[in-house]
């Protein structure tokens, strides 16, 4: 069983950040929306994009992956030999930070592991062209790149209900490093608007809940983490067409914080949004490369056995399918791919950005 | 064991005097004409219950106008202050928050306080009034004996000890009379609010080393001691006992401990601390210079805000917000955050306003400070920053002192819709002191509860109610107010339009019209029985019963105080804190003194 990572307390600098919130103006409860040529809003559900089917029959034919335990049952049969610890569950351990060892070597060959079978995926074209190994959307956009979607798509624990997908987003609530803002700037308009700024940053402060439980509230105020969180704040152009935002590529570092608030980073290659913007809240995706090695990583790091098997998640059988799928950045050593193209569903609500440690920016009252 | 009941109303040593014009009908046109108005709705209570407001209210104080320069450019004839009415001796049960507050400014505010006593009985529009006719149950006894074992564990542990005992015990694993007698005095002392008598101390520190010997802990036995004491009757009932007034022969007025007691309780919400006890064993509180000294002291102290908190608590009817609901589906963006922040926010405005700034009372009402916090920025449409940060409404905007604030919006509504009606009844019965009745148990709500889609806002709804006569009288005294705050829902949010139509916002208060919250926030700025009212009930949570109709020589003569000091809320404490009626009391009855000797108190 693999050990937890250290639990690691937030430092808090609230108090050392004057807000100084009388000069800002007067919003009024749902008329949020563009002040001062600037909307905020911040991250609420995040879920790796998995495009499914009623019965999986689609794009999971041979059904779903094997988890954990079932590997170990395949691999270590009662079958009356006699086997040191080593030779198990320690040498299983190994294979979750150096896979492809064990389950590759069976007697009976390589352990099966099911890749995506379908040909639609969510996802954004990521490298502009439309080649053999890409998706359509269920919109029908060819050239979708998300080989991500190929490894977990028939993994049970990332699709809708699963363990990772259902934790993911409680973590996101239950968490405070992983908040991630954006702030859209020189905006005028969110139906159309050719040239605004989104700017990427770490908050501060806890989401809102609904008193129903059931959704995150708009209105609420983040404070942009501008001290510590310096290295997520990213700045991307873009563009605002029939409502929809569409950032030009760049490299994106995101909070991640995952079982047991184990936080790390997560880097986003190429990165972009494609999010429907409303005065309350967005929606849409994040399209990048990720490297497959801090993927890795961060899975290892942050699932234990005991959690990736509820959620059938093989850390070493999807390792090694992150290599085999990866499609992007080439080692130019080896040449062999160190990203794979995946995208993010996200949704957000609309907060108030502070800056406490930026002097004021003039505003404008709006009406009411 | 049973406070006394009977001294619920003050009461006058002699025949009321007239105050002569200030009580002819002529100076209540606004009164007068509401009751000739509404009046088939009223029954003959309603309308004695306003005539009484109406005589305690601003008669003798012309508060008509808003900024009180008036009483430079036209003088009023001074009053002065009546002698001859005096106070009630009581006996009180201590409520949750008293004990609380003694407690913290004991032992600290670091201690796990969370006393939860059953609730007073609201009487004469205050919680506190109700502490005087309580009664103590087995049940609530075993509340008591909680807290009181958390407390004394907590102020013995090893995390506590080394600085609430002011010694150290020669053995841990044994008694020390002395040691233990050096803090059970000290601490006896403010638990008790006056000196523990020699015997008296014996008895606990005997107490003490018993239970040491037996537990083999000298901390243990300390514990068991101070637990005892805290839920003595000493502790936990209020006695106020007279003393001959030695100023005025053949008047008897509170000793020295009872009105340290008093104005403790009146101004911090707490227990006395040792310099007010000091001033009691001096004699100074006696003396017109010695108390005012003390008090100036007592309006300096930080501690004035927890008794600024508490009365407005009270008079406010925040008790109210421990059972508040709002339906999830309908408001998803009232939580239970929301709720305790909505609380707090009033809370903060109105001691900012009157604590901190010095402020004129009336101004709650159309102030645009106030703070925020996370929970409260959704519904309010405003940044926040993280814990309660100050805010002030632009000139824009439609909210403008408390009445448009979560607290008041929300707590008087349904749970799933606004209610003009209970807001108007809210305003009447919290702010001007005038009892609205209930409505007939027969009243058909169907026009409201299952409307006509036809009548689209609240006004169209209640304006069809109305037309049952039955109704309408109540209505009519509710209503034209509580439609000036429709432009937020029942939750407090700011809405323009109801199910797609245009909200009008019109409406009137006694005569005063206004087209909007901000109108009717002026308008109660300016109704003179916004102040009387306040100077009714400071004055009854002070002397700890419902002022009655013989104290309105006395409420006149505050009234015009409060008015020539610009509606200062320090000032009308001081006043009230100075007066002869909150230090004389009335003869004692028999029955009274035998509670005070002793012969049922804690027996």
């Amino acid at each position: 069983m693999r050990s937890l990572c250290t639990y690691f307390s937030r430092s808090i600098v609230a108090a050392a950040m004057a807000m100084g919130l009388a000069a800002l103006p007067y919003y009024g409860a749902h008329a949020a929306g563009i002040t001062n040529r600037t909307i905020g809003y911040v991250l609420t559900n995040k879920y790796w994009a998995v495009y499914t089917t009623a019965d999986a029959k689609i794009e999971c034919p041979h059904g779903f992956n094997d988890g954990p335990r079932e590997q170990f049952a395949k691999l270590f049969p009662n079958d009356g030999v006699k086997r040191t610890l080593l030779e198990t569950q320690l040498a299983r351990e190994a294979d979750t930070w150096f896979p492809a060892s064990l389950e590759e070597k069976t007697a009976q060959g390589p352990l099966p592991f099911y890749y995506v079978g379908g040909s639609t995926a969510i996802g954004l074209n990521l490298d502009g062209k439309v080649g053999p190994n890409d998706f359509t959307s269920p919109e029908g956009e060819p050239g979708i790149d998300n080989q991500l979607y190929r490894v977990i798509g028939c993994v049970a624990g990332f699709r809708p209900g699963g363990a990772y997908y259902f934790f993911m987003n409680e973590y996101m609530e239950r968490y405070a490093f992983n908040r991630v803002l954006i702030e859209i700037t020189n905006v005028d308009s969110l139906v159309n608007d050719d040239d605004v700024t989104v700017t990427v940053y770490r908050g501060l402060d806890p989401l809102l809940g609904s008193a129903d439980g059931k959704n995150f509230l708009p209105g609420g105020s983040q404070r942009a983490d501008e001290r510590w969180g310096q290295r997520y704040i990213t700045r991307l152009k873009g563009k605002i067409v029939n409502g929809i935002l569409t950032t030009e590529p760049a490299n994106i570092l995101l909070p991640y914080a995952d079982t047991f608030d184990c936080n790390t980073d997560q880097h986003f290659k190429a990165a972009r949004l494609r999010l429907k913007l409303t005065p309350t809240g967005a929606e849409g995706l994040l399209g990048a490369y990720v490297d497959v090695d801090e993927w890795h990583r961060n899975m290892a790091i942050n699932w234990t056995t005991h959690h990736a098997s509820y959620g059938q998640m093989s850390v070493p059988s999807i390792a090694r399918a992150l290599r085999q799928m990866a499609d992007g950045y080439p080692d130019p050593v080896t040449g062999k791919n160190t990203a794979i193209s995946s995208a993010i569903q996200m949704k957000f609500v609309q907060a108030y950005i502070l800056h406490p440690t930026l002097p004021h920016r003039p505003t404008v009252a709006l009406a009411r | 064991m049973l406070a006394s009941s009977a001294d619920r109303a003050e009461s006058s040593k002699v025949d009321v005097p007239t105050i002569g014009k200030s009580h002819s009908r002529n100076q209540f046109p606004r009164r007068s004409g509401l009751v000739a108005r509404t009046g088939i709705g009223f029954g003959t209570c309603a309308i004695v219950a306003l005539l009484t407001s109406c005589q305690t209210s601003g008669p003798a104080v012309n508060a008509h106008h808003p900024t009180g320069a008036h009483l430079q450019a036209q003088p009023v004839a001074r009053i002065a202050e009546p002698k001859d009415v005096v106070s009630r001796a009581r006996l009180r049960i201590m409520t949750a928050q008293q004990y609380d507050n003694t407690l913290a400014n004991i032992f600290g505010p670091d201690l796990k306080l969370d006393a939860q006593f059953p609730p007073m009985t609201r009487t004469g529009g205050l919680l506190e009034n109700g502490a005087g006719v309580a009664g103590v149950s087995e049940a609530q006894v075993e509340q008591y004996q909680r807290t009181a074992s958390l407390v004394a564990a907590e102020v013995t542990d090893s995390a506590h000890r080394t600085f609430l005992i002011p010694c150290t015990p020669a053995n841990e694993k044994s008694a020390d009379a002395a040691c233990a007698g050096q803090f059970l005095t000290h601490v006896g002392r403010l638990l008790y609010r006056h000196p523990l008598a020699p015997e008296q101390a014996a008895a606990l520190v005997n107490q003490a080393d018993a239970a040491a010997v037996r537990l083999k802990d000298f901390y243990a036995g300390l514990s068991y001691a101070l637990e005892g004491m805290l839920i003595s009757p000493e502790m936990l009932l209020l006695t106020e006992t007279a003393a001959p007034d030695r100023t005025q022969p053949g008047h008897e007025r509170l000793d020295g401990y009872s009105l340290a007691t008093r104005l403790s309780l009146f101004l911090w919400d707490s227990g006395p601390d040792s310099r007010l006890l000091d001033a009691a064993s001096s004699g100074a509180l006696e003396t017109p210079r010695g108390r005012a000294r003390v008090v100036a002291m007592m309006l300096a102290s930080p501690r004035l805000v927890a008794g600024t908190r508490a009365f407005f608590d009270d008079m406010f009817g925040f008790d109210d917000f421990q059972t508040l609901t709002k339906d999830p589906s309908i408001y998803p963006s009232f939580t239970g955050a929301t709720a305790a922040d909505a609380r707090e926010q009033t809370l903060r405005t109105v001691v900012d306003l009157l604590i901190t700034q010095n402020g004129d009372y009336r101004d709650l009402f159309t102030t645009r400070k106030t703070f925020i916090s996370t929970a409260l920025s959704p519904i309010y449409g405003v940044p926040a920053g993280s814990g309660w940060t100050a805010y002030e409404f632009p000139p824009d905007s439609p909210r403008t002192g408390i009445l448009t604030q979560v607290s008041f919006l929300a707590l008087h509504a349904h749970p799933g819709r606004s209610s003009p009606t209970r807001r108007g009844k809210a305003l009447r019965e919290i702010l001007l002191c005038e009892p609205v009745p209930h409505p007939p148990p027969n009243v058909d709500f169907s026009k409201v509860e299952n409307p006509d889609p036809s009548l689209k806002t609240m006004r169209q709804r209640l304006t069809a109610h109305r037309s049952n006569p039955v109704c309408a009288g109540c209505h009519r005294i509710t209503d034209p107010i509580g439609l000036g705050l429709e432009n937020f829902d029942g939750a407090g949010e700011y809405r323009g339009a109801e199910n797609g139509a245009t909200i009008d916002a019109s409406g009137s208060l006694d005569g005063t019209t206004f087209t909007d919250a901000v109108g009717l926030g002026q308008a109660l700025h300016d109704d003179p029985a916004l102040t009387s009212c306040l100077v009714q009930r400071v004055y009854s949570y002070g002397i700890g019963g419902a002022a009655s109709a013989k104290a309105n020589p006395m409420l006149a003569y505050l009234n015009q105080q409060f008015a020539a000091h610009g509606y200062r809320f320090k000032d009308l404490l001081r006043t009230i804190a100075l007066s002869n009626a909150f230090s004389e009391v009335e003869e004692s009855t028999p029955q009274m003194r035998t509670v005070r000797n002793g012969s049922s108190l804690g027996k």
